[in-house]
């Protein structure tokens, strides 16, 4: 055929649009879908999503199989496949079935700002409490009043010092009296005020009336229950020890109560709170009172 | 896009869906992903929230106690199975073929009220196991996002269902191929977060326990501070 090279390329335009057109009416190929340049109005068909869907069944198969040793769950070996895997699968999801692949490159552009917006709110929320954590813990904890139900003079029990009154938490002789100012209900001994007060013991703890915490074992009738706890021990001994060594013997079922009480988790709570002698012997007088 | 479905359409097309607009993309497109965008930073936080207090409950169950991977595993092939449905019926709506359309969006709503079937049964497990919401941080903060997850699954049904309805009326080009897509779309994101939660929840988060068991996440971020520092 002897065509000059102009009318050639025209031929050739013409072909590369009927194509287009043709193309148009019918599925992209595969690798083409996939990986190469689609051209906009040709979309993909059983064949295409089929095999993604495939693909991405797979994957989630991978993902299972990876946790399936027992050694596995949990580690933080697998922590970086698993988030290759998924985030595959999730741009397969978005390029593909969503077919952001072939859309204006704006949508591309509203969604990943949105999704990378997403990402630095989660990090920042993660690294802010996660990572920076002890500090603030280790300012408030001292300093924290615990949260009281059902008190007949709500301002009475509410009022407290103001954090400017409270004075620093390092030092242990100031820290005792600096509760009971507003805290102290009338009538109330200096064990309980403490309880409720500096010594946080409610946070955790239930009296009936005074205070109902949840974390570690009702503390009504322990006066009673001390006694028997452990075999030697006075019910006096027992408290003694039980607030000054906590570890050193965990109440739970066995002592008849309806669950077991974690082991270490009084002194992790307490790491911040300092208790006097006095103080001690304070809380020690005031829960024997409890029968 | 706007040419595209100008091209495509069935006859019966309405012409509404062809307005010009000064992007080239259909406004209530724009609008969806524009709101998908937005839900990415919903569904941020709430996993942020997750993974600032896991393994930090400090009463059971925890999740190792009650998370059961393989079942989940399996509801999470149903959401992708119904992720390729919608898809194919996105293409059935492209080519004008309003039955096939049909089958496939009832294919799809069979399989995502199955996902819906399995959250119910595990939060019911969880209840009767003594995992109430207010139980601990890790309770809070999975039924938190898992049930946000499970509405917009409820919602995308609900919409789904109103589309095949739509579809089963009007045998000529309604619901528009436009209708099918964006509603496609919110389904995909809804799968798509799903693989997120999936992985972080189940996969990596599975097996946590009290604090002191929560050890791996506790070296992997001295590591990440030591690195910092």
């Amino acid at each position: 055929m002897s065509t000059n090279p102009g009318q050639e390329a025209a031929m050739a335009h013409d072909e590369h649009a009927a194509h287009e057109e043709h193309a148009a009416h019918e599925d992209a190929g595969i690798s083409r879908f996939f990986f190469g340049h689609v051209p906009e109005g040709v979309h993909g068909g059983l064949k295409q999503y089929g095999l993604l869907a495939i693909f991405l069944a797979i994957i989630t198969l991978i993902e299972f199989l990876i946790i399936v040793p027992e050694g596995l769950q949990g580690s933080g070996v697998v922590i970086a496949p698993l988030v290759i895997l998924s985030v595959i699968k999730f741009f397969c999801v978005v390029a593909f079935f969503m077919h952001l692949k072939f859309e204006h490159e704006l949508l591309w552009q509203i969604f990943v700002a949105g999704l990378a917006l997403g990402l630095v709110v989660a990090l920042s929320l993660v690294l802010l409490f996660g990572v920076f954590r002890p500090t603030p813990r280790a300012f408030s904890e001292p300093r924290q009043v615990p949260f009281e139900h059902h008190v007949e003079d709500h301002h009475e029990a509410v009022a407290r010092p103001l954090p400017d009154e409270l004075p620093p938490p390092a030092d242990p002789a100031d820290l005792a009296p600096a509760a009971p100012a507003g805290a102290t209900a009338a009538g109330a001994s200096p064990g309980q005020t403490l309880f409720v007060g500096t010594a946080a013991c409610a946070s955790c703890h239930t009296i009936q009336g005074v205070a109902q915490g949840v974390l570690g074992p009702p503390l009504d009738g322990i006066a009673s229950a001390a006694a028997n706890r452990i075999s030697g021990y006075s019910a006096e001994e027992y408290i003694r020890e039980s607030i000054v060594e906590p570890d050193a013997y965990t109440a739970g079922t066995a002592d008849g109560l309806s669950q077991d009480y974690q082991q270490g988790l009084m002194s992790a709570t307490m790491a911040g709170i300092v208790l006097s002698d006095e103080d001690v012997e304070a809380l020690v007088e005031y829960l024997l009172q409890l029968r | 896009m706007a040419h595209a479905d100008t091209t495509h359409a069935p006859p019966a097309h309405p012409p509404a869906h062809e307005e010009e607009t000064t992007t080239g993309i259909n406004h209530r497109k724009l609008l969806m992903w524009v709101f998908l965008g937005s839900d990415c930073l919903f569904f941020g936080s709430l996993i942020a929230t997750y993974m600032v207090y896991r393994g930090q409950s400090i009463v059971g169950p925890y999740p190792r106690d009650i998370i059961d991977v393989p079942i989940t595993t399996v509801s999470t092939f149903v959401l992708l199975m119904s992720s390729f449905a919608m898809v194919m019926g996105v293409a059935a709506a492209r080519n004008g073929n309003q039955k096939r359309l049909i089958q496939w969006l009832w294919l799809t709503i069979v399989l995502g009220s199955i996902f819906i079937g399995f959250q119910v049964y595990e939060f019911n497990l969880f209840r009767v196991e003594g995992l109430r919401y207010e139980t601990n941080l890790f309770s809070s903060t999975f039924f938190t996002l898992t049930g946000f997850h499970g509405a917009h699954v409820t919602l995308g049904i609900f919409w789904l269902i109103c589309l095949a309805i739509v579809a089963a009326r009007n045998p000529a080009g309604r619901p528009s191929h436009l209708d099918v897509d964006i509603a496609g779309l919110y389904w995909h994101f809804v799968d798509i977060v799903w693989i997120v939660i999936f992985t972080l929840l189940y996969l990596i988060g599975g097996f946590d326990g009290p604090p002191e068991a929560g050890h791996a996440a506790v070296q992997g971020w001295n590591w990440v501070t030591g690195l910092i520092s």
